[in-house]
């Protein structure tokens, strides 16, 4: 099996090192240039771009997700059981959307004619957003992929949150209480350490997901609309490497792009290792 | 007292404003696929139609295309899901029973490639499947699929595997049954559950694929459900929304069935290990 899944890796290295384009493509063979492609790739200020706007989306998306979907998670502890099943079965309908789906029907929601959004924020006062052009800026554009990938995230945070909240022993939640601990205390001292672990692996993983993210950017905004003023790293790298044929210099963005991830999941994947490792 | 109920009504009225808001877009999908056109293009929105009609869906599955890649999104899956279950079954199993020299690594391995976001393999996998011919045929997809679904499968396998008590193993061995029978007697009846969620999760991911689909399927007769549906928009200047979302809820219906059986198992899946930790 590391053979399958090394297979693809060593490819994508020696890919990264030739020159590879659609009439390599048709012979089956590249031809070797050394750290060219690299090259290319880092004085490309678009990638520098790119990489910053990914980093910053990035970092707006997990803290989003985690922030909203820990507080929907302690919403849920204290709702009565009634309305909690309520709210779990809608979060699962959500969580059980297909990405492609989701995109369009938030395609339909935010259309400047007839989007139900635009309608509802005018009527509820927010402003006036008759034919308002949520595609317009690349700043509008962001945040609704954002707004989409928030939404579909937060079911998995909040009901794996709420899972580990109901591990909270209930009496030593009242102990503290008797023995005259204010709420705050008895959140950052008994509940927060519970959670946190599963906090931790919930973020590691979403940075993952998000940082790598293709799927909504590229439909949600569009292929007339995507310009390198609007890339995140996975729609630079469909972009630059696959669309324009390229598959050298996108193999070295890929190259780069993996490392990133990788330096950044080293904290996930080495507990994960070690949480499989026990028996 | 008083305070205290007022302040679970509070809650409680919160809790129910965020299902509405949670659930909405779904909705809304929905009604718009029963709604006539003249409802969907107004100024002012209907909320849930009056006068429902199906008229959507028929445009929808008579869209060219539609049956055919239904049929190669099942192919996909069903031939996916088979050949992963069988192989990680075996994998996950010489994983959680027997240590080997490697096995840090390889669940390292294992869970390392799952990290991997979709779109930086897309190149070296275009690239070698072509090589080997397999770009726009089916059997290419399927490829890359088992080499996303194996290492997830394996790795819930396991601990569905880890799950079971090794004395029940030992205890039949000792009566007499060889490892094979216990194997078959004991373990796979008790995995059955757990090899039921993990196919399903593994059904719900490829059935729901869209960039591997994408770049490695170029004639539209020979594309997946999820890839049809992303250039339906692209077909026209003017969009057919109720058409568009019937074919989005005609999509989502297969895995919203399927995640509903399986969501508990798999929440449980992915939550155990971290809760022990």
């Amino acid at each position: 099996m590391g053979a399958i899944l090394g297979y693809p890796i060593y490819n994508l290295v020696r890919i990264s090192l030739e020159k590879y384009g659609l009439f390599e493509l048709i012979r089956h063979k590249g031809q070797y240039i050394g750290l060219h492609n690299f090259g290319l790739v880092l004085h490309d200020p678009v990638f520098w771009h790119t990489l910053l706007r990914t980093v910053v989306f990035t970092i707006a998306n997990v803290g989003l997700t985690i922030g909203i979907g820990t507080l929907i998670a302690l919403l849920l502890v204290r709702v009565s059981t009634l309305v909690r099943i309520l709210v779990m079965a809608g979060l699962v309908l959500v969580w059980s959307m297909p990405q492609v789906v989701a995109v369009q029907v938030w395609d339909w929601m935010t259309n400047f004619q007839n989007g139900v959004v635009n309608y509802v924020l005018t009527e509820l006062r927010v402003g006036n957003y008759f034919q308002h052009d949520w595609y317009a800026t690349t700043f509008s554009q962001l945040s609704l992929v954002t707004a989409l990938i928030v939404w579909e995230g937060l079911p998995f945070v909040a009901i794996t949150v709420y899972a580990a909240l109901s591990q909270v022993p209930a009496d030593l939640v009242e102990a503290a209480e008797i023995d005259g601990a204010k709420p705050w205390r008895v959140f950052f001292d008994i509940t927060v350490p519970i959670v946190k672990p599963v906090l931790l692996i919930l973020t590691s993983l979403s940075i993952l997901w998000d940082f790598g993210v293709f799927t909504q950017p590229f439909l949600l905004i569009g292929q007339p609309h995507l310009h390198p003023g609007n890339y995140l790293m996975g729609v630079y790298l469909y972009e630059e490497g696959y669309l324009k044929t390229d598959f050298g210099r996108g193999a070295a963005i890929s190259i780069l792009m993996l490392l990133i991830v990788a330096a950044m999941s080293v904290y996930y994947v080495r507990r994960m290792v070690k949480i499989g490792d026990v028996d | 007292m008083t305070a205290r109920t007022a302040r679970r009504t509070l809650w409680n009225a919160v809790g129910v404003l965020l299902f509405v808001v949670m659930v909405f877009p779904v909705f809304w999908m929905v009604s718009t696929a029963f709604k006539p056109d003249d409802q969907i293009v107004s100024l002012t929105p209907t909320w849930l139609s009056l006068h429902p009609t199906l008229v959507h869906f028929g445009d929808a599955i008579h869209k060219p295309f539609f049956w055919v890649d239904v049929r190669n999104s099942l192919i996909v899956v069903c031939v996916t899901v088979a050949l992963a279950m069988t192989l990680a079954f075996l994998a996950a199993v010489a994983l959680a029973k027997y240590r080997f020299t490697g096995r840090k690594l390889f669940i390292a391995l294992v869970i390392g490639i799952q990290m991997l976001p979709g779109a930086g393999l897309i190149i070296p996998l275009y690239v070698v499947l072509a090589k080997y011919h397999q770009v726009n045929v089916l059997s290419g997809v399927i490829i890359t699929y088992l080499t996303a679904v194996l290492p997830f499968s394996v790795w819930t396998l396991r601990g569905f595997i880890l799950g079971i008590p090794k004395d029940l193993e030992e205890a039949a061995m000792v009566d007499g049954s060889t490892r094979l029978g216990a194997f078959v007697k004991i373990l796979l009846p008790l995995v059955a559950p757990g090899l039921v969620a993990t196919s399903v999760f593994a059904f719900i991911s490829t059935w729901n694929e869209y960039i591997f689909a994408r770049t490695l399927l170029n004639d539209q007769s020979r594309q997946t459900l999820t890839v049809w549906l992303s250039y339906f928009l692209g077909t026209s200047r003017h969009t057919d929304w109720g058409a568009l979302m019937a074919a989005s809820t005609l999509t989502a219906i297969p895995v919203v069935i399927f995640f509903l059986l399986i969501q508990r198992k798999i929440a449980f899946g992915l939550t155990a290990g971290a809760v022990r930790g």
